[in-house]
């Protein structure tokens, strides 16, 4: 390689790097988006260290009917908690679409079972709607905020509150 | 961690560390010589090296709160050296010393702890120290006026260096703004003596480098002057010029020069030892331009623990080094990994049905070398329980004072090794239970133990021995023992009692002050009987895999025995199936495994399902049923019974099958779990299986209990 088409490489990463950044300016973070039930629900991308199927779950008595129980990531013993089950919702039997997303606030790492991954999208500021609050369905305090997209309406969860929340699923219902 | 000078932060840590074990070496000494009431050179030396350290290390990190504090230490013994037996007369000086180096342990705990760590004012302690010193002196006529110059703070006046005949005189300059030039020069010292062997440092001046702050200015306006004989001035000139923030230095009396004194311009007057009032600097400057008072060369005191000191931090002989736990936390973890790895590479399925001689020769191989690894990693994790031992020293000390007793604290068995981990978790239920045995186990009057044909002096005995992967640690002192009727009366005014009074066995109320919410003290003191405690000791003990047990009898003591295990991570243990749950029981439990028939199961209604093995009827417990885990084994005799015991008690657990042995690295369950209560449900953690499979393991104390 020559030092001209080191140049060039050079002033296409600079061009690169101001471009994401003026995207950055006015993107907030990301979302994993993934389906229990019907809704769309989000987690935000730095909550999340990886995304599995589901391995052999080790079940472990004396803790509530949602905690399936505890896996193995990687020599690390993580349990796993069924969303469906969580937010009090029918179980269902879990096929090759379900996903085990392992998430950590704090030093404290978590599996979640979620029915369905969709993807990452960006959020912008004008995404945020202003408060869990104005939309009556399916709301809990695990909600952190909601996202107004063209395709639908996404909840964000709250990491800190689903893992650091002891008091479970308390619907304002 | 609190905040310290940039570029000291690195030097904290050894710093706490260093001055932590000094201040368990001087209580030590302390204890040791109060109880022999006997106080050796060697002891006061020893004591004056540790001040003397403390001091000099605490002025390096810029504490200048403890260096003050550790200074006063250090004028006290300056005065007690001088008359070691007013040591032992004198009472309150063990009570002065304790009291600081308490304050000492506080203060460094908050440094290594606190963020925003504010130095503490000890002003009051160092007018304790100060009068404790005086009213020494005043006892002392005949060094008083010679200690009264070194307390307040002032150089004796040593005026000049003395000519010697074969001394060479060098001065000294540091570098600009270096700091703290007295301890520089206290280096400087050291480091002459280290690289240089046969050096004898006849003098130096300012004098009292070591105890004297305003000895820098003095050194900055003057220079520091030292003079030494030695057979190779040049080695000496050397390691002066290298030693660390030197600027300059010059011969200013050479051997040749001293030899004719007489041509020594400008001889200056000679500061009287007597002029204690004469400023430092003017004491240096009239010794700076040449010897005049010829004093009889005298090696300075101050240089003896100095060099006791340097003794130990010296290197070359050193076997020892310290190393953050937390690498060796690190460390242990991956040797855990690297034995489920090898299992998950040895039993590989895919390896199955095929002859593999040589491999499975190296596996034999491997496996021998990562056992003796790991064993390693164990052994360096053992510390011996020494410390936690020696400390209960200090608690009877004090407490012996305040509560009027009169005890002895007899410690056997203190090299006994246990993990770092459980050493660091035991202090606290040691100091509760000797304080117990101290407040509640000893008789309140001497008499009562005379009339009981008790010595009137009492005894704690602290012993601990191994056995079988387990350490028993033991607390008994000779006191009037539990009384029975007492403690059940009391049980039942608590509502304790779970079943009618009249069928409980002295050892089950024995037992039942470690219940929670229990304390037959009625007043409560400052040591102990504030209604917890018991139940905290026995909770904290059974976090790390521990037990406490009472044993008593009336009239002739009480004895508490704690057990618990080597180490926490490793565990030999027997797998089982159930359903399709896996479980790890901990083979140091089980007695016996084996199939049984439908006619050895007795039914009782009442208690359930039991079964009669050589005459002792066992409860049976069927894992399936325990844990709610679906299994197709059902009937009796398909499956298999396994029949543990720990602490005396008895249990039949009916399992699938039996998979084999195994050791099992122990881990805890995740911190998300820690809510619920699996610990109450007779499991004690879980383990990766070779396979990465997860499997549980049994906790039996809990798991008799339940049933």
């Amino acid at each position: 390689m020559d030092i001209k088409e080191l140049f060039a490489k050079q002033e296409e990463m600079k061009r690169k790097n101001l471009n994401a950044k003026a995207e950055k300016e006015s993107e907030i973070t990301k979302v994993m988006t993934f389906y229990i039930g019907d809704q769309v629900y989000g987690i935000e991308i730095p909550s999340v260290i990886e995304i599995i199927g589901v391995p052999h779950i080790t079940v472990v008595p004396g803790i509530p009917y949602y905690i399936k129980g505890i896996i193995n990531v990687r020599s690390k013993v993580v349990p796993v908690i069924d969303m469906r089950s969580r937010f009090g919702k029918e179980e269902k039997e879990y096929n090759e679409r379900t996903n085990t997303i392992i998430i950590e606030e704090g030093g404290v790492s978590v599996g979640v079972i979620v029915d369905e991954v969709i993807g990452v999208i960006p959020v912008y500021a004008k995404n945020i709607a202003n408060s869990p609050d104005r939309i009556g369905v399916n709301d809990n305090k695990f909600i952190k905020y909601l996202l107004e997209m063209q395709d639908g309406i996404k909840l964000v969860l709250d990491v800190a509150k689903l893992i650091y929340d002891g008091d479970m699923y308390l619907s304002e219902e | 961690m609190a905040k310290v000078e940039p570029g000291m932060e690195a030097m904290v840590d050894v710093y706490i560390f260093e001055t932590t074990a000094l201040l368990e070496q001087l209580d030590e000494i302390l204890l040791r010589t109060e109880k022999a009431n006997e106080f050796t050179e060697e002891d006061i030396n020893e004591i004056f090296r540790i001040m003397h350290t403390v001091k000099g290390s605490s002025a390096m990190m810029g504490f200048e709160n403890l260096q003050k504090l550790a200074h006063k230490g250090e004028d006290m013994f300056f005065i007690i050296r001088e008359a070691p037996e007013k040591m032992t007369d004198v009472g309150f000086v063990y009570d002065l010393v304790f009291q600081m180096s308490d304050l000492f342990k506080a203060e460094i705990d908050m440094i290594q702890n606190d963020d925003d760590y504010q130095p503490t004012d000890f002003s009051e302690m160092i007018g304790k120290l100060e009068k404790g010193a005086k009213m020494l002196k005043g006892e002392l006529d005949e060094v008083e006026a010679q200690d009264a110059a070194a307390a307040s703070g002032v150089a004796p006046a040593a005026a000049a260096i003395d000519a010697a005949p074969d001394c060479t005189t060098v001065r000294v300059f540091f570098e600009d703004g270096c700091k703290m030039e007295n301890i520089r020069a206290f280096m400087l010292i050291n480091n002459v003596k280290e690289s240089v062997d046969d050096v004898e440092i006849v003098k130096y001046v300012p004098e009292d480098i070591e105890s004297n702050q305003d000895s820098a200015n003095v050194i900055i306006d003057n220079g520091f002057l030292l003079s030494f004989r030695a057979p190779d001035v040049k080695a000496v000139l050397a390691a002066i010029e290298g030693s660390l923030n030197v600027q300059s230095y010059e011969v200013i009396d050479s051997a040749a020069a001293a030899l004719a004194p007489a041509a020594a311009p400008a001889p200056a007057p000679a500061a009287a030892p007597a002029s204690a009032s004469a400023a430092p600097a003017d004491a240096a400057a009239a010794a700076a331009p040449a010897p005049a008072a010829a004093k009889p060369a005298e090696k300075p005191k101050s240089a003896e623990p100095a060099k006791a000191a340097a003794a130990p931090s010296g290197g070359g002989k050193q076997s020892l080094i310290s190393v953050n736990l937390q690498k060796l936390d690190q460390l242990h973890d991956i040797v855990g990994e690297i034995i489920t790895t090898e299992s998950m590479v040895i039993s590989n399925p895919e390896l199955e049905g095929l002859r593999l001689e040589s491999f499975t020769k190296s596996a034999r191989e491997l496996r021998k070398l990562t056992a003796d690894l790991q064993d390693t990693v164990m052994s360096i994790r053992m510390v011996p329980l020494t410390g936690p031992f020696q400390k209960m020293n200090r608690i009877v000390r004090d407490m012996k004072v305040k509560l009027n007793k009169d005890v002895e604290l007899v410690i056997e068995g203190d090299t006994t090794e246990v993990d770092k981990s459980i050493v660091d978790n035991l202090n606290d239920p040691l100091m509760h239970l000797v304080r117990n045995a101290m407040d509640h186990g000893i008789e309140e009057n001497v008499e009562d133990r005379i009339a009981a044909g008790k010595p009137a002096k009492g005894t704690i005995t602290l012993s601990a021995m191994s056995s079988s992967g387990e350490v028993i640690i033991t607390i008994a002192d000779d006191g009037a023992g539990i009384d029975t009727d007492k403690v059940l009366s009391k049980a039942e005014r608590n509502g304790l009692l779970t079943k009618p009074a009249s069928e409980y066995s002295e050892r089950e109320i024995q037992n039942m002050i470690l219940l929670p919410g229990f304390s037959t003290n009625e007043v409560v003191t400052e040591y102990s009987g504030r209604g917890v405690g018991m139940d905290v000791v026995k909770s904290n003990l059974s976090k790390m895999g521990g037990s406490l047990l009472v044993e008593s009898k009336k009239g002739e003591g009480t004895s508490f025995i704690i057990k618990i295990p080597l180490t926490l991570a490793i565990v030999d243990g027997m797998e089982i199936m159930v359903g399709d749950a896996e479980f790890t029981v901990p083979i140091s439990v089980i007695k016996e495994s084996f199939i049984v028939k439908h006619d050895q199961i007795l039914n009782d209604t009442r208690r359930g399902e039991m079964i009669m093995i050589r005459g002792v009827c066992y409860p049976m417990l069927r894992l399936n049923e325990k844990f709610g885990l679906p299994s197709e084994v059902n009937d009796i005799e398909d499956g298999i019974v396994l029949l543990i015991e720990s602490e005396n008690r008895g249990i039949c657990l009916f399992a699938d099958k039996l998979i084999g042995e195994q050791q099992v690295v122990v881990k805890p369950f995740p911190k998300y779990l820690s809510q619920y209560d699996i610990k109450g449900q007779g499991l004690s953690g879980c383990t990766i299986m070779g396979d990465g499979s997860i499997s549980l393991i049994i906790d039996v104390n809990t798991l008799i209990g339940s049933r």
